[in-house]
């Protein structure tokens, strides 16, 4: 082992990304493993095939009764993780989202209070920028608006607009971390105004969208942070229980670096599959447990004026009018979506089984569409959980098995969103309606908790286990939300490098 | 003479309305020629002939399973198996057995017929074709123009 730094963070996405600029902030001689490469802005194509370079795509195994698509789905790789191509979509949560257990009986409670989050919240919509309404109408009283103005809104959105007031749905521009003006971002300089090039989903060409690549990462570099890419974490290195390094393979070739600190923010999948390997944070037997993805029923229909779907962000209009439902546990979001050409017929391929001459004419009609969906709470489940599977993959080591079946509430949900989002299309003027039943995200599979029976890390994102490891990503979330994840992950993440620095005094 | 389809979308590509990143991919995919590299010519014809009945094509203007062919034997994966599918390095060798011997001698029609009853039979794997056929296909430039899709000519957005 050569080089000892005081920190090492794994993964550069939503977990690691923010405090890797706050702990070197604060002094520290601080590392990122990156497995995958740096995907420069300016060669971030509009072209969906090869933009296929931000996800995932080492092999995941998917069971249960409602196998979950990993990949293009859910899954990122390269400097920036799945914040290259997430929506962008960031409303706060709701307080009674963190209190599921309580309200309902079911589900887990956070061991955190909304008021943990909410200064949070507030500086990251100052720092990354995000656009949005002046009053947003839900959730409680804000002390602060948003920095920038809200985005236009694209076709779908307009259309789920007039759909809900025909209805009696209020509406919202959503919060958006794409910039509606330009902003000086520190260690980055100028990010641009959104052109509304549409392409959210597969990478941000003119840094608009808050990706950590644009913010967080060029901050933590500027203080002095190192980002190794390429970089594909195989072993953690333990004296007497305690992590002293980490064994990683680069370029092919296999190196260590040594560290007092670890940080694992690789993710849902590959932070338990890991720990797995190892059998590492284990006592309470619940690392790969309580996997969770959020409901993501998607409707699209055709409308008679053009629509471009490939316009504008996706992620324009949102209503938290149904947070909570009568006969659901938590709730869902209801937000307007983009449709970029190759996702879109996949999706229909996929989704309504249709080919031949059938397809290519409803392929005519893709200016014509437009689409909404939900993203709603989906509730941990005994059966739905990581194991590693039998299977090798071409570096040796056992492929993750994820075992996914919807519960009762998931397809009440699905029921309830679908009938409620035909209703809107039909009332805005839409025809040929059809449904994609979905799951979005990868949640909860080393959960935190206060008890060290029945969770894999504290509050303070601290293994119960292992002195000096830390978890931050989605696979600390004890229940899913009925919010898109990043923001609130993006907030733990500064919430647990500061509780890491206050106790190192 | 009016310039023709390719013309037209030639000159777009090289206009400044497209950015060098998008511009170079999409120059490539249109002139793409693909080498047999991993199918075996048998498993090439049928999926030649599986490809035009899933989404009809003309294949002198486009080759949709050379792609696949060309990522096979790269050894990529999109990222996911559905578990109860084997681990094959073709992942559709067990769906091309299942066709018929005569299926090349066979007419449009009767090949949808034995189509729906592979769809039946085999949903998976026979979806996982189709999304990936569906995919090479509306990824191509020529396609997306003639589906009213510009969205590649990025470089300077668009008003809304």
């Amino acid at each position: 082992m050569t080089t000892k730094f005081d920190a090492v963070v794994v993964g550069t996405g939503a977990g690691g990304a923010p405090l890797l600029s706050r702990l070197v902030r604060a002094g520290l001689k601080v590392l990122a493993l990156e497995a995958g490469p740096i995907h420069p802005l300016s060669e971030m194509a509009t072209d969906e095939r090869t933009q296929e370079k931000l996800f995932w795509k080492d092999e995941r195994l998917s069971s249960g009764r409602d196998p979950i698509g990993f990949g293009r789905n859910n899954s990122g790789i390269g400097v920036g993780g799945s914040t290259l191509h997430y929506t962008a979509y960031v409303p706060r949560v709701q307080p009674d989202d963190l209190k599921l257990r309580t309200e309902f009986g079911v589900g887990q409670d956070w061991p955190l209070e909304y008021a943990d989050l909410e200064s949070y919240y507030e500086e990251l919509e100052h720092f990354l920028g995000i656009s949005g309404p002046q009053h947003y109408p839900w959730g409680p009283p804000r002390r602060s608006s948003y920095r920038h103005a809200a985005l236009p809104l694209n076709a779908a959105a307009k259309a789920m607009q007039r759909g809900c007031e025909v209805m009696g749905i209020r509406t919202s521009s959503a919060p958006n971390a794409a910039l509606s003006a330009p902003q000086e971002q520190e260690g980055f300089g100028t990010r641009h105004a959104c052109t509304n090039r549409g392409f959210c989903q597969a990478g941000c060409s003119v840094s608009a969208k808050a990706s950590v690549d644009v913010t967080f990462l060029p901050l933590a570099q500027k203080y002095g942070a190192e980002i190794r890419p390429n970089s594909f974490v195989t072993r953690f290195v333990l004296e007497q229980g305690r992590i002293v390094g980490l064994e990683y393979v680069r370029n092919g070739i296999l190196e260590q670096v040594s560290t007092d600190t670890l940080f694992l923010c690789a993710g849902a999948i590959e932070t338990p599959r890991l720990l797995l390997m190892q059998n590492l944070a284990n006592s309470s037997g619940q690392v790969g447990r309580n996997f969770m993805a959020h409901v993501g029923t998607q409707v699209w229909g055709r409308f008679d004026a053009e629509t471009q779907p490939f316009m504008g962000i996706p992620g324009g209009l949102i209503s938290e009018d149904t947070h909570r439902v009568d006969g659901l546990v938590g709730g869902y979001l209801l937000q307007s979506i983009g449709g970029m050409p190759v996702t879109y017929a996949s999706q229909y391929a996929r989704g309504t089984g249709t080919w031949g001459v059938k397809l290519l004419e409803h392929m005519k009609g893709y200016i014509h569409t437009a689409g909404i969906n939900i993203l709603g709470e989906g509730l941990p489940y005994e059966g739905n959980f990581l194991e590693l599977s039998s299977e090798l993959d071409a570096r040796g080591l056992p492929k993750p098995k994820i075992h996914y079946s919807n519960g009762e509430n998931e397809q009440k949900m699905h029921t309830h969103a679908e009938k409620l989002m035909r209703d809107i299309w039909t009332a805005a003027g839409a025809t040929g309606l059809w449904t994609f039943p979905r799951a979005a995200h990868t949640l909860g599979t080393a959960r935190m908790g206060d008890d060290p029976h029945s969770s894999v890390i504290d509050r303070d994102g601290k293994s119960h286990d292992v002195e000096n490891l830390y978890i931050c990503d989605n696979s600390m979330f004890p229940s899913s939300l009925s919010v898109n994840p990043a923001l609130t992950q993006m907030a733990l993440s500064l919430r647990v490098a500061d509780q890491f620095l206050e106790g190192q005094g | 003479m009016e310039p023709s389809e390719r013309e037209r979308l030639l000159e777009l590509l090289e206009s400044n309305r497209v950015t060098p990143a998008t511009r170079r991919v999409l120059l490539e995919r249109l002139n793409a020629k693909y080498q047999r590299k991993f199918f075996s010519e048998s498993q090439l014809e049928k999926l030649q002939a599986v490809a035009l009945r899933l989404v009809p094509h003309d294949p002198l203007e486009l080759d949709l399973v050379g792609p696949i062919d060309e990522r096979l034997a790269r050894g990529d994966s999109k990222g996911w198996r559905y578990a109860d599918l084997p681990l094959e390095a073709n992942p559709y060798a067990g769906l091309l057995e299942a066709f018929p011997n005569d299926f090349l001698q066979l007419e449009g029609d009767a090949q949808d017929s034995v189509l729906e009853g592979i769809q039946k039979k085999f949903p998976r794997a026979f979806e996982d074709l189709l999304a990936e056929l569906v995919e090479i296909y509306y990824a191509h430039p020529l396609i997306q123009v003639r589906i009213g899709y510009y969205g590649f000519a990025d470089a300077q957005g668009w008003t809304l």
